[in-house]
């Protein structure tokens, strides 16, 4: 699985890996085996005691809603082309995004598609999961628990 | 340490400016900038530019497209970069040069040409100044990252999205007297509240603008400040501080610690105090970055930003006046050139020369510039002696 189908331009890492974790239905982290620090996003590298020997965990998938938008005006990437037929319109309507701290310094971006943006608090309990759309790219999504 | 002072300003009009490419915009702030000082370019020694985006300038060296178009060469200059907060990491270069010794004038220069990309092109140049790996893929914006730091800063302090729309009818109020604005009129608070949702707490009127313009000016050392000068303007502390790449590896989501960390030292340097400040230029890039600014500076206690705007004590003659020349919300926010253009407006503050919007005896100023997302934050404080 090529990270570029969860991070749509950046190809090239050492935590590659997440991307077909991801695709096989985990959401995973890494660990630092020396002093026991975790990363989500997964780092292959460890700032805190600058070490590099890291192992791969599965984090919690479930936590509180830290943060959330829903984004009208997107960027070029996401945006909706008009159709070329005269007189046709396409309606936008986005989806919501929000950052769920699944632990304490781990927090979990994701797409909330099952929601009207004005009925999400922060403080929600969501659970964050893998998800593959239509495309085959992959992502993860919160949802209420 | 060798002192360092503010001895000429220059500032080229902000907006649309499909008239003029990049290097023409610089020209238009440089020869503001020696008229000023009475200055001739043989007389500067060294030169930074400020620019932030590669792809709005069509090129890797767009400091090179600068001193070649005003005839700068062979004397040095070179490019900064800090996001939005490229015009103050320019400022802070130039003044590092002088007290080096490595240079007694220096022209410190900022630049955009933001409008020659399509709108939806810019935003995402400047959404994937968030995390490119990380966050970009979930459509993150810069109005988008400001706009959860809004819902966090409600959900916890009971901020009102009125009171965001405020900041955007100040802002609106002095960008209107300000000549050197893109937007030179005033809004209503039904106005604001009721336009359109660019990203969901964030409308129309709560986001700065896509901006052209170019503002410049010259920093000298102490001995040649006094003989340039008569009213120079001292750079009497610099502050600088950083932060986590993404929103959520953040201490706090309602306050931006790279803000209180340069806020910190930049106090110390000056030996002041944020009830010192007589008039401040804040990066409201959003009306919530603001109300966070407030708080990040010190000029009221956490979670009462959004109260000090309500009670309109930002206003000039309210206890501390803030963007009282438009603000990144109404003069633009063309991002290499606003960190520079945020000391033009504190120098003409502390010489008494900001006309209509002049705040009474201002004697010390602060400018507060931010990079993406709060990743980077510059605060200088100036004196007028």
């Amino acid at each position: 699985m090529e990270f570029k189908n969860f991070s749509l331009f950046i190809s090239q890492t050492k935590v590659n890996r997440f991307a077909d974790d991801l695709a096989g239905g985990k959401i995973m982290s890494t660990l630092c085996k020396k002093c026991g620090k975790q990363y989500y996003p997964p780092q292959a590298d460890c700032p805190s005691c600058m070490g590099s020997d890291m192992e791969w965990k599965e984090i919690k998938t479930e936590g509180k809603l830290l943060t959330f938008t829903k984004i009208h005006v997107p960027p070029e990437h996401f945006a909706v082309r008009q159709p070329l037929m005269p007189f046709s319109s396409i309606q936008f309507e986005p989806c919501p995004i929000g950052i769920l701290e699944v632990e304490k310094g781990l927090p979990v971006m994701g797409w909330i598609p099952k929601m009207d943006v004005k009925r999400i608090k922060v403080g929600m309990k969501m659970k964050a999961s893998p998800f593959t759309l239509p495309d085959g790219k992959i992502t993860i999504v919160l949802e209420v628990v | 340490m060798r002192k360092v002072a503010i001895v000429g300003i220059g500032h080229g009009k902000f907006g649309v400016r499909s008239d003029a490419s990049l290097r023409e915009l610089v020209f238009e702030a440089v020869k503001g900038c020696l008229d000023d000082s009475g200055l001739s370019l043989r007389e500067v020694d060294s030169m930074v530019t400020g620019v932030a985006g590669d792809e709005f300038s069509f090129g890797i060296q767009p400091s090179a497209q600068v001193h070649d178009y005003i005839g700068f060469h062979p004397k040095p200059n070179f490019r900064v970069e800090a996001a939005c907060a490229t015009g103050s990491a320019a400022l802070r270069t130039g003044w590092m040069t002088i007290t080096s010794g490595l240079a007694d004038i220096v022209l410190v220069v900022g630049v955009e040409k933001m409008t020659e990309v399509p709108t939806s092109t810019a935003t995402e140049i400047m959404g994937r100044a968030g995390d490119a790996t990380w966050e970009y893929p979930f459509g993150t914006t810069f109005p988008g990252y400001y706009a959860m730091i809004a819902n966090a800063h409600m959900a916890e302090y009971g901020t009102t999205e009125e009171q965001l729309a405020r900041v955007a009818v100040k802002n609106h109020y002095y960008g209107s007297l300000n000549p050197y604005a893109q937007m030179q009129k005033e809004i209503t608070l039904e106005k604001a509240v009721t336009s359109f949702t660019v990203a969901y707490p964030l409308k129309l009127y709560d986001c700065s603008l896509i901006t052209d313009g170019a503002a410049a000016i010259l920093l000298a050392s102490e001995e040649k400040a006094k003989s340039i000068s008569k009213k120079p303007v001292w750079v009497a502390g610099l502050g600088c501080g950083t932060d986590a790449m993404r929103l959520g590896d953040r201490k706090s989501l309602t306050s931006l610690e790279a803000t209180r960390e340069a806020a910190k030292i930049a106090y110390k340097m000056a030996g002041v105090g944020p009830s010192d400040i007589d008039v401040a230029t804040v990066h409201d890039c959003f009306t919530i970055a603001e109300v966070v600014a407030y708080e990040d500076l010190g000029f009221c206690e956490k979670g009462e930003g959004g109260k000090l705007i309500e009670a309109k004590e930002t206003y000039v003659g309210g206890r501390i006046p803030v963007n009282v020349d438009g603000g990144l919300k109404s003069k633009g926010h063309p991002l290499g050139a606003t960190g520079v253009s945020m000391a033009i407006e504190i120098t003409k503050q502390l010489r008494g020369e900001a006309d209509q919007r002049q705040v009474k005896n201002a004697e010390i100023g602060l400018t507060h510039n931010v990079g993406g997302s709060g990743q980077v934050s510059f605060i200088h404080i100036f004196r007028r002696q």
